[in-house]
């Protein structure tokens, strides 16, 4: 069950329990411990790190204020957005968004723009570019089983090498052949039929996407956390820093109690009578006592994930570029995106001369960019960056590295099938609940996991949500649309308004309904009677040879009209029919189309 | 390609459904065309004039007693012509229910 905004609204029951334990302190947990306020029970988070906020914490180096990734707040959720605003006050920057990809030498507007790739790509690219998409709607390449034949297949193969394969690439860290492609299906879920007739008949105009604009903390994302923090503990909450669970023991089905690591203090262990779980899923299932059976343990282990480090430079200038960020299309170097902190609130970067850029790059743990040193990696992004034209070798002044494991919940082959297992597992626990992007292995952004943080602690309180169902149903479009009543009604007009009329069926009713008239119209002159019977009525015996008004000629006429008017009919509910078709493409085609100006931020 | 088949499946059933038409709307639309259309038909000729207004219109009196091309006739013929259509409406909304849903 996922819940309507009205659902949401502060809670008022009395809940049982007194305390709820929450592992991890990232926008899921804290979500969490918020939401226990409401029911007047006390959350008592346990973070591993040294600061709140998870992936979406804003780290510090000097004076320089920087972000894992770039996080732009936007949300659909009514609730979310409300708790957002509510935290940040007047702190809410709304940023216009700028940026750009970085491809053979020259920089494109991103989302793309029709006249600037034109004039980047030169006329003989372009045409090249249109023959290719014109030739894959054509004949689009099967089985479309990766993420290469499905990109290609809707955009073109010449669009999707120049602008989507490297990045795309560098991202997951294999070949696009590889990349699942029910992964881009379910990532990219704006281009399903189904929404694209939903923004087609619900107002695509009123459509503000997270393309144009989004609102930001004027000190980073974790600003947000820390006014969480503060907002918990000020209520009678507990967040503990530096507190790692290491140990979860369970009996008879329910976790009975949390150990944890206090680092100098060393371990210390709480009973437990809820207890809500953000830290990575496959993490969960190794700690548990006695441990788990071993396919469950097996399926926790083939979970993968990818990571993510940011090179921070610091610049002995300001203005290099207007953009937030720019995606590096471009083999030759190895960074993924470059931020420029400055353009997302002029608060990250110290008033004076200088700013900072960070430099991303995609890797996996214990591979050879994860394992290089800091001062090769900096040494490396400031060449990239001077490679890039971005910035002279001699302005770049200092540096610093910041390391993100457990970044991505990796969508492979055996994911889906690895999460039931584990799943299956932890649910027989009647006091454990799992939330978050990692916590549920789901490509969740900040808003999903929130909201999967509140619903739990909902449930501690006696509410039943599914919480596997947020971000199933919705569409990930990151787009605002209009609230729509709720989504089966929708899918009821929907259903009514595409139905497909049965041309046999109708062909018959016209034929007979036209049949009859003809039928009753003869037979009624014939019991009238009088001088001339049917004197003008007659004439329709020009086109249905051998009619007359008599009885005979009343079944004759019978037989014509019903020949006549069900071809007519059946020609009327084919043409619907086939319009109906029609206009479904164009919707769809012009959704994917329009998907394409922002495919990269779904990646 | 788990997800895909969940998609198609989605569509499919999204827009797969029959269209069932619904008898008494249908009634009533045809009925109000029919109606007005034979109200203005035999208004413009009356407001036209000349030697023999209607001729071939007034024939419809044959099927609709006491109707006649003149402004008193245009309310019988909209009476006459909204029944009609209604019935011819109502009917083949049935009819195209009943087939359709046999077929189904
Ligand atoms: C590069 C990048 C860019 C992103 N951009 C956006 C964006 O623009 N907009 C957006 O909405 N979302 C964005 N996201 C997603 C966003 O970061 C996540 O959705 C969000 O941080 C998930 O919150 P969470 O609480 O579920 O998990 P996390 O943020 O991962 O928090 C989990 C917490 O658990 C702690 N933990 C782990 N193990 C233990 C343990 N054993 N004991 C105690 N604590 C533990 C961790 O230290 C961490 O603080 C981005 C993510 C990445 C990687």
């Amino acid at each position: 069950m996922v819940p309507s905004s009205s659902d949401l609204k502060e809670g008022n029951k009395l809940c049982p329990e007194s305390t709820v334990i929450i592992l991890g302190g990232g926008p899921a947990g804290l979500s969490a411990a918020h939401e226990c306020l409401h029911y007047k029970v006390r959350p008592i988070v346990f973070e591993m790190g040294s600061m709140v906020g998870g992936i979406s914490r804003t780290e510090a180096y000097k004076e320089y204020l920087f972000d894992i990734g770039g996080h732009r707040f936007f949300t659909q959720m009514a609730n979310i957005d409300h708790l957002w605003r509510e935290m940040m006050g007047d702190d809410f920057l709304t940023v216009s968004r700028q940026s750009r990809i970085y491809y053979r030498g020259k920089f494109y507007d991103y989302p793309l723009k029709m006249t600037n790739a034109f004039l980047n790509l030169g006329p003989i690219e372009s045409v090249r570019i249109l023959l290719s998409y014109i030739q894959a709607q054509i004949s689009p390449q099967f089985p479309e089983d990766n993420f290469e034949q499905w990109v290609a297949n809707r955009f073109g193969w010449r669009l999707y090498q120049t602008f989507f394969k490297t990045y795309t690439e560098k991202v997951w860290g294999m070949p696009c052949q590889q990349i699942q492609a029910d992964w881009a299906a379910q990532r990219i879920k704006g281009l399903s039929l189904k929404s694209a007739v939903i923004n087609a008949m619900f107002g695509s105009s009123k459509v503000k996407s997270l393309i144009d604009s989004f609102n930001y903390p004027t000190r980073g994302p974790g600003m947000m956390w820390d006014r969480f923090k503060d907002h918990i503990e000020k209520n009678g909450g507990e967040v503990n820093l530096n507190c790692r669970a290491t140990g979860i023991s369970h009996e008879n089905g329910r976790i009975t109690s949390v150990t944890y690591d206090r680092g100098e203090a060393g371990l210390e262990t709480l009973p437990v009578a809820q207890i809500i779980s953000s830290i990575p899923i496959s993490r969960l299932v190794k700690i548990l006592d006695p441990p788990p059976p071993k396919p469950v343990s097996d399926a926790a282990d083939d979970l993968s994930y990818r990571s993510f480090l940011i090179v921070v430079l610091i610049i002995n200038k300001k203005g290099l570029f207007s953009d937030q960020w720019i995606y590096i299309h471009s083999p030759h170097v190895q960074v993924g995106r470059i931020q420029n902190f400055e353009n997302w609130s002029k608060a990250m970067v110290p008033e004076g001369p200088t700013s900072s850029i960070g430099m991303e790059y995609f890797c996996t743990i214990g591979d050879s960019t994860w394992q290089m040193t800091d001062d090769t990696l900096i040494e490396r992004a400031a060449a990239e960056l001077a490679e890039l034209g971005l910035a002279q070798m001699t302005d770049i002044i200092d540096g610093t590295v910041i390391r993100q494991p457990l970044a991505y919940p990796v969508y492979d082959q055996n994911y889906s099938d690895n999460l039931a297992v584990i799943r299956t597992f932890l649910e027989t626990f009647s006091n454990l609940q799992t939330v978050g992007r990692n916590g549920m292995h789901r490509y969740n952004n900040m808003d999903h996991s929130m909201q999967t943080g509140i619903l739990a602690a909902k449930n501690v309180c006696g509410d039943q949500y599914n919480l596997w169902q947020i971000n199933e149903d919705e569409s990930y479009l990151e787009e605002e649309q209009t609230p729509l009543v709720n989504s089966t009604l929708v899918e009821k007009i929907l259903r009514k308004s595409f139905a497909r009329i049965d041309e046999l069926a109708f062909a018959t009713a016209s034929g007979t309904l036209a049949g009859l008239i003809i039928f009753l119209a003869t037979i009624w002159l014939i019991v009238k009677g009088g001088a001339n019977v049917g004197q003008h009525l007659r004439l329709i015996g020009q086109y249905f040879i051998g009619y007359k008004v008599t009885v005979a000629g009343a079944f004759i006429a019978f037989a014509y009209a019903f020949f006549s008017a069900f071809l007519f009919g059946w020609a009327i509910a084919y043409l619907r029919n086939l319009f109906l078709v029609l206009y479904l493409y164009r919707i769809k085609k012009k959704s994917e189309m329009r998907s394409l100006r922002d495919l990269m931020d779904h990646l | 390609m788990e997800n895909d088949e969940l998609n198609s499946l989605n569509e499919e059933k999204l827009f797969s459904g029959l269209l069932l038409l619904n008898a008494k709307v249908l009634g009533l639309v045809l009925g109000l065309v029919c109606g007005v259309g034979l109200f203005i038909a035999t208004n413009w000729l009356v407001i036209k004039g000349g030697a023999h207004v209607g001729q071939n219109l007034k024939l419809l009196g044959q099927y609709f007693v006491g109707y006649r091309v003149s402004f008193v006739g245009s309310l019988i013929g909209f009476v006459y012509g909204f029944a009609v259509g209604n019935i011819c409406g109502g009917f083949l909304g049935w009819l195209y229910n009943k087939i359709a849903l046999l077929r189904e």
